[in-house]
């Protein structure tokens, strides 16, 4: 089969449509997520969910239902019990264990087809189906809306909170509000690259865009076109070449990142270099 | 019209008492220096007046009327953090949010740049906005911090320990900018210090806070043996240098063991506090 066959697959297309939603999302929300230093509450999330998703296939409903109960649970537990910077990696890492702990409980119960675990661990993009994509569409459609719309103060709380509240912004409001989105991205994300490699759309990309410039704004765009490049790019490989979408995804991310960083160091030895 | 009034002013905080008995007003155009031990709730009372924390009994008045979170007429320096917690934003950015940081939704208000502008220009800052505040120096970023706050032109300023981790340079630098903004924008200052001194020159007025007392004046009223013996309940002696600095004896263990910031340390029992010391030292 030629590659423009390839990419008429309707399957194929599905996955296009999908994969460029959720990288909409995951590129501005991923920047948040590394200025805000919670790295570590994106990751617990996908975890969190994983039980969810475990839990919902036990029980024979949807996956996507169950990561959605149980992602937004623990986004508003650690949103609430983790405003402040000082006890939020104790609720994290809490939150996370108890959730993966009933994970494995639901496993063990479940003694059906395990594929449906291997999908939410590692992604399954080219089964998404075009109810699938509407789904996961409108979330980051609503998603991008929210935080462009509440663009400006999650900034502020994010890089000076003190300053925030003191000119009447709510840091615990604001925290529950971007732990919300976080939640409902990282489900999107779980569609794509499942709850393991959910960081590739998530972190990395965001992570090289806050190298790249230190405009926020800038930062923003950086990290959604490279989230969307390493998204488009991921899944042409996966089609062309073979080999799990999620893993090129994650290769094309986390190389990005590199080469960021790469370019980062380089340019502050010039710098330094200039003032010696 | 006074900028702010407070009468018979308690501050409660889960159910212990701060400091009582809070009486000062503010003129516009004054400098105001808040002194005291660590955890003596200093900064609380910035909070107060931002109307972040109620008070548990008495009367505020801030422009005639009770304190309300988010005014723009009050400005607000926030204590400052280590270059590392910083995310890496411009300090042009960072003044931005205290322009337009409060406010949701799409649109774009087109006299910010304008407005930033003029801050960045007031506060000297304009050649270095551009880059990252974590590469600034600590006195650089207090500039860009004190443009952030300053960026509304408020009438009433607070800044919360503007000096704290500068070399003695750049802490003349910041006085004369604090001094500076007094003069252009007619504002009520109230500065948070550890230390008078560097202060001293351009302060109208000092607010002491110790063992849950407040006491207010000038600095002569309120700098002097008497009065600071009895807000700390032992001996202190003052002596002035011949260039009219004054060290202030009996309060060494309190400068030269400081707490961390948000170490709780109310220092009202001085044995309790000596205790303390021996505990840490044998650890």
């Amino acid at each position: 089969m030629s590659l423009s066959q390839l990419l008429a697959l309707s399957f194929v297309q599905h996955a296009f449509y999908a994969v460029s939603a959720v990288a909409l999302a995951a590129g501005p929300v991923g920047y948040f997520v590394v200025i805000r230093r919670q790295a570590f509450a994106a990751h617990a999330i996908g975890h969190v969910g994983f039980a969810g998703a475990a839990g919902a296939v036990l029980l024979g409903l949807s996956p996507i239902l169950g990561l959605l109960v149980f992602c937004l649970g623990a986004g508003l537990l650690i949103g609430v019990g983790g405003a402040t910077l000082d006890d939020r990696d104790a609720v994290v890492g809490v939150t996370l264990t108890a959730a993966l702990g009933l994970g494995v409980l639901f496993i063990s119960l479940y003694s059906g087809y395990a594929n449906a675990t291997y999908s939410i661990l590692f992604g399954q993009i080219l089964g998404v189906t075009s109810s699938d994509v509407a789904l996961v569409a409108s979330l980051s459609f609503g998603v991008l809306a929210v935080v462009s719309y509440a663009y400006r103060p999650l900034l502020f709380v994010s890089v000076d909170a003190q300053s925030a509240e003191a000119r009447g912004l709510s840091t615990r409001a604001m925290s529950l509000l971007f732990m919300t989105l976080l939640a409902v991205t990282t489900v999107v994300a779980i569609q794509v690259v499942g709850v393991l490699l959910v960081f590739s759309l998530l972190v990395a990309p965001a992570a090289a865009a806050e190298m790249i410039t230190n405009r926020p704004l800038e930062a923003v765009l950086w990290s959604t076109g490279l989230a969307i490049l390493s998204a488009w790019f991921g899944l042409f490989l996966g089609v062309w070449i073979g080999g799990p979408v999620s893993f090129w995804i994650t290769a094309l991310a986390s190389f990005a990142y590199l080469l960021a960083r790469l370019n980062n160091s380089l340019h502050t030895r010039r710098a330094q270099r200039a003032i010696a | 019209m006074n900028v702010l009034d407070l009468n018979d002013g308690v501050v409660a905080l889960g159910g212990r008492t701060i400091w009582r008995d809070a009486n000062f007003a503010l003129a516009a155009g004054s400098i105001t220096a808040v002194l005291g031990p660590n955890g003596a709730g200093k900064s609380t009372l910035l909070k107060v007046i931002l109307g972040l924390v109620p008070l548990s009994q008495g009367s505020l008045e801030v422009f005639g009327s009770p304190p309300e979170r988010g005014n723009r007429r009050v400005g607000y320096l926030a204590q400052s953090r280590r270059a590392d917690e910083l995310a890496s934003v411009t300090g042009r950015d960072y003044v931005g949010l205290g322009f337009d940081g409060p406010r949701f939704g799409w649109g774009h208000d087109r006299s910010k740049r304008d407005v930033v502008q003029r801050a960045l220009a007031l506060t000297g800052t304009t050649s270095f906005a551009d880059r990252p505040l974590r590469t600034l120096s600590g006195g650089q970023r207090q500039r860009v911090a004190l443009a952030q706050a300053t960026v509304f032109r408020p009438e009433l300023l607070l800044l919360d320990e503007p000096l704290a981790g500068l070399d003695l340079a750049a802490q003349a630098e910041i006085v004369d900018l604090i001094n500076l903004i007094r003069d252009t924008t007619g504002a009520a200052l109230v500065v948070v210090a550890h230390d008078l001194n560097p202060l001293a020159t351009i302060v109208d007025q000092v607010l002491w806070i110790a063992r849950r007392q407040v006491r207010c004046g000038s600095v002569d009223d309120v700098v002097n043996e008497s009065v600071l013996s009895e807000l700390y309940g032992h001996p202190i002696e003052i002596v002035v240098t011949p260039r009219g600095r004054r060290v202030i004896v009996g309060l060494e263990e309190e400068f030269a063991h400081p707490h961390p910031h948000g170490h709780d340390h109310s220092h009202e029992d001085v044995h309790e506090h000596l205790a303390d010391l021996y505990r840490e030292e044998s650890t």
